[in-house]
């Protein structure tokens, strides 16, 4: 496992995605639209597809993916201050407006009613191997990758969904309609876990 | 608690405390020990890295196209609001160089003014920069008088086509809730088509302000909440009659321009 993904980290190295999104950034820092295209070109699939998973339907999701990105123009000045791969920097941007949009839409709202969430269903069914998408994503990544690969399904989502939607362990046996004491314990062995691999990585 | 001595239970609170899954007193219990304590708060953003990595494993999905097409017209709405300050700070400043009056020149009020009077010498001098490139008729001479006496003119827009050439001139009066559509460019739409006039808010898709017939000055209906915080007016070339304003324009867009709130 280890020697597999020491193998997958120097493939990594040669192309260096990164510095070419770093590059970018740098011109959108300067106010280039051709290089916010060429951006979104390389990354708006992926980034939308977080977006997807926070806000859980494609039509909010694509407002969230249009702020995200104005903020993005807005903001790249400050990228290189984070030191954060830069998939890492923009994918924080594209949660944080994700949330905000549900926040904003809980406050519109006086009554909460379950919304079709068109990622939850079924991912707790069966266990299929790990659905975790490792393209594009920055080399800093792969760590979490191998060792979110390591738990079981249901687990991995739990974790994966708190870190998400930014839910506490009552939100998620809501939105999962699981007993409170099931969520707390799948997610206490699966951050035990993933403590225990990290901590390999370190 | 004495956190640093014990390295297992820092590590499980970090952890949790990145997940979110830490709430209420312990949440802020470990927040305070953070400012404190600096390997508490390297812990913790160490696990907050990790975590973000999280946002990166997310299954794909191809955004429609329009997704795009939205993000461009905010864009150079944006970039054309920027030049338009620019100019707009460059004219104030040719105004208002007098020397030896430094302090009264820092007054905030004055420049508040100042940057109001250079509001309307932009829009002067762009309508002056129309009537000499298109021959305008007494219509265009009106609109233009109305433009500068009528308080109650509070948006302007000059929409261009994409050589920047001056095609439409839109004004907007809140008093009567009327948007003024006044065409300056030579442009006519085919018979079967329709002009649509569409405000590009800074979230959400474009809406629909109306259809404009083939008159040289256009009337249409609009409330103040339509206009508002608007940064961008757009106008597609669509089927005759218009398209509903849910879908969005479905024809290219030929004009846009951003939208000026006046500060007289």
């Amino acid at each position: 496992m280890l020697f597999f993904f020491f193998a997958d980290n120097i493939v990594m190295n040669s192309e260096t995605p990164d510095a070419e999104l770093i590059l970018l950034l740098d011109r959108v820092a300067l106010h280039d639209p051709a290089a916010l295209k060429a951006l979104y070109d390389r990354c708006a699939s992926k980034l939308f597809g977080l977006a997807i998973r926070v806000v859980t339907n494609r039509e909010w999701a694509e407002d969230v993916l249009q702020e995200a990105f104005l903020n993005i123009w807005r903001s790249a000045g400050d990228y290189r201050a984070s030191l954060s791969p830069p998939m890492a920097w923009m994918g924080l941007i594209v949660r944080s407006r994700g949330l905000d949009f549900l926040r904003r839409r809980a406050a519109e709202r006086t009554h909460v009613t379950q919304e079709i969430d068109e990622v939850l269903s079924d991912t707790l069914e069966g266990d299929a191997p790990c659905p975790m998408d490792t393209a594009q994503a920055s080399e800093q990544a792969w760590a979490l990758h191998q060792c979110l690969g390591q738990l079981e399904n249901r687990q991995r989502e739990v974790v994966s969904l708190a870190y998400v939607r930014d839910l506490s362990h009552n939100e998620l046996a809501q939105q999962l309609k699981l007993p409170l004491g099931t969520v707390k314990t799948w997610i206490r062995r699966g951050l035990d876990q993933l403590r225990m691999c990290m901590a390999r990585f370190a | 608690m004495n956190l640093i001595k014990n390295p297992d239970l820092l590590d499980h609170l970090a952890s949790s405390y990145a997940l979110g899954t830490l709430r209420g007193g312990a949440r802020r219990r470990f927040e305070t020990m953070a400012r404190e304590q600096a390997p508490v708060r390297a812990a913790a953003l160490i696990w907050q890295t990790r975590m973000a990595s999280m946002n990166e494993l997310q299954p794909q999905s191809t955004p429609a196209p329009a997704v795009w097409t939205r993000i461009d017209n905010l864009l150079q709405g944006e970039l054309q609001a920027q030049s338009l300050l620019a100019k707009r700070q460059a004219a104030s400043m040719a105004a208002n160089v007098k020397p030896g009056i430094g302090g009264w020149l820092r007054s905030l009020s004055l420049w508040r003014g100042v940057s109001a009077a250079g509001a309307l010498a932009t829009v002067v001098a762009v309508v002056t920069g129309l009537n000499l490139r298109t021959q305008m008729g007494g219509e265009i001479a009106q609109l233009q008088a109305k433009l500068l006496t009528t308080p109650q003119i509070e948006y302007v827009a000059v929409l261009a086509d994409d050589k920047s050439a001056a095609s439409m001139l839109v004004t907007f009066d809140a008093k009567s809730k009327k948007l003024t559509l006044q065409r300056v460019g030579g442009f006519l739409e085919a018979g079967d088509r329709s002009l649509q006039l569409w405000a590009l808010p800074p979230a959400g898709g474009p809406r629909s302000l109306g259809v404009l017939g083939n008159d040289k000055l256009l009337r249409l209906t609009a409330a103040e909440g339509d206009v508002r915080e608007v940064p961008t007016l757009a106008i597609s070339l669509e089927p005759k009659g218009g398209v509903p304003s849910e879908g969005g324009p479905t024809g290219p867009v030929l004009f846009k321009g951003a939208l000026i709130q006046k500060m007289l």
